[in-house]
């Protein structure tokens, strides 16, 4: 497992977890993320049961385990976070903010010690130390209950499976030609995600933020004008279909 | 570890189902002592010392339905014990990979509190897991124990059958073969279930 860090103001610092060479090859590629500010940390999709052991190997390298005080699920998918039933016996006092829709769902994967934070559906935010973080509705992208984390003072916005692409371990960690990077990702979005409507009021939404990176939870990060390029795609992009030859 | 967690799974799970069965067969029995009693009442004064064995035909269908009732309950409170206890097993096992993998990190020792943590529930669910074992199996050899009575009642009720005259006793003997014929089946359960006791006790 690899750590990057993305952002460091000295108030707070944005760290990537993924490229997890260790990983079983059946499962899929997973990009992890943490905020630490002074004295809490958020934890972003901390990933599957697989990685449970490589993700907190790495975690506890940059910060204490009673630091992680926060722990965020974008949606209930297993490659986000079915590994929740050990990080309860490792971070007993810790909250889980996630969607109220999945609650009754996520707590399958057994949580008798963290405190579930239900975010409703037009979002909330998360104020750590000096630090505030938005929980910002994307639903039905690709789950119907789903948001993203935008932190307006890195201008880093994570956006779970929206911006995924399917690669491979070796793949760089930013976007480098967004033309070439298209057909890794077109698939994958006409594929798991259902509504056009859903699609562009997320769009919408996210133009009016200041962003520098767009953080996926698969694949590559988009950095600069490629932030604009990916909205400007994905804006156009037709969604909710299975289109056996195209990719 | 994780063949012999499906293993204990497996074994209590087949306890209950034995013990379901058990069920069954217990509540045939309990119907046989009311054919059995509408049988001896038709054989009139005849078949008068038949007619206190259908209470005792009754009371072994009860003993054997309510005792099978609490295994299945004991066999589902270990199946729960047996899923924490390989939650537990499972967490201490991924923080040990994490000390041996971060063990240069200066924060490694902020997971010691909750390793021990997790080593205390360990030895907790050890000791809840043979409390639960052994009332698992005390409660089978009870049962057991009362099955033998069955082999009574079968012998006495064929000697009250032959005095209940020819009219009667086919009907009556019927009943002394099947308060055998249950009971065996349901001991049959039992020694079954107790072996798949003495395989949990190995864990
Ligand atoms: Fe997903
Ligand atoms: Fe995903």
């Amino acid at each position: 497992m690899k750590t990057h860090k993305l952002f460091d103001n000295g108030s707070h610092t944005w760290l990537m977890f993924g490229r997890d060479e260790e990983k079983p090859e059946q499962i899929i590629d997973t990009n992890q993320y943490i905020v630490i500010t002074k004295n809490n940390a958020l934890l972003m999709d901390p990933g599957g049961i697989e990685l449970f052991s490589a993700m907190l190997s790495a975690v506890i390298k940059q910060v204490p385990a009673n630091k992680i005080t926060h722990l965020f699920a974008s949606h209930q998918d297993p490659d986000i976070i079915s590994s929740l039933g050990l990080w309860d016996q490792a971070l007993p006092s810790a909250t889980l903010h996630s969607p109220w829709l999945w609650e009754s769902f996520i707590r399958h994967f057994g949580m008798h010690n963290i405190h579930y934070a239900a975010i409703p559906d037009e979002g909330n935010s998360l104020k750590l130390d000096s630090v505030t973080l938005d929980f910002i509705p994307a639903h039905y992208l690709h789950s119907s209950g789903n948001f993203n984390v935008y932190d307006s003072k890195a201008k880093i916005l994570m956006s779970g499976d929206i911006g995924a692409a399917l690669e491979t371990v070796e793949a760089p960690l930013f976007v480098e030609d967004f033309d070439d990077h298209i057909d890794k990702m077109k698939m994958f979005h006409q594929r798991w995600m259902p509504s056009n409507k859903a699609k562009n009021d997320w769009v919408q939404r996210v133009r009016k933020l200041d962003i520098d990176m767009m953080c996926p939870q698969h694949g590559r990060i988009f950095k600069g004008d490629n932030v604009k390029r990916f909205l400007d795609w994905f804006e156009a992009l037709e969604v909710g279909l299975i289109n056996k030859g195209s990719n | 570890m994780s063949e012999a967690s499906t293993n204990y799974f497996v074994c209590v799970a087949e306890i209950a189902a034995k013990l379901d069965q058990a069920t069954h067969i217990a509540q045939q029995l309990s119907l046989t002592a009311s054919n059995a009693r509408a049988v001896a009442l038709r054989a009139g004064e005849r078949a008068a010392g038949f007619r206190p064995l259908t209470d005792f035909i009754d009371r072994l269908a009860e003993i054997t339905i309510s005792s099978s009732k609490k295994i299945n309950l004991l066999a589902s409170r270990l199946s729960q014990t047996s899923a924490d206890k390989v939650r537990a097993d499972d967490a201490i096992e991924h923080f040990h990979a994490v000390y041996i993998k971060a063990k240069n990190s200066p924060y490694i020792s902020s997971l010691d509190s909750q390793l021990m943590r997790c080593e205390s529930v360990q030895e907790d669910l050890n000791r809840k897991y043979r409390r639960q074992i052994d009332q698992l199996s005390d409660e089978l050899a009870m049962l057991s124990n009362e099955l033998r009575n069955a082999v009574i009642l079968a012998t006495l009720s064929r000697v009250e059958a032959s005095q209940a005259g020819s009219e009667y006793q086919e009907a009556l003997i019927n009943v002394a073969d099947n308060v055998e014929g249950a009971a065996g089946k349901i001991k049959e359960h039992i020694k079954y279930s107790q072996q798949m006791v003495s395989i949990l006790e190995e864990y």
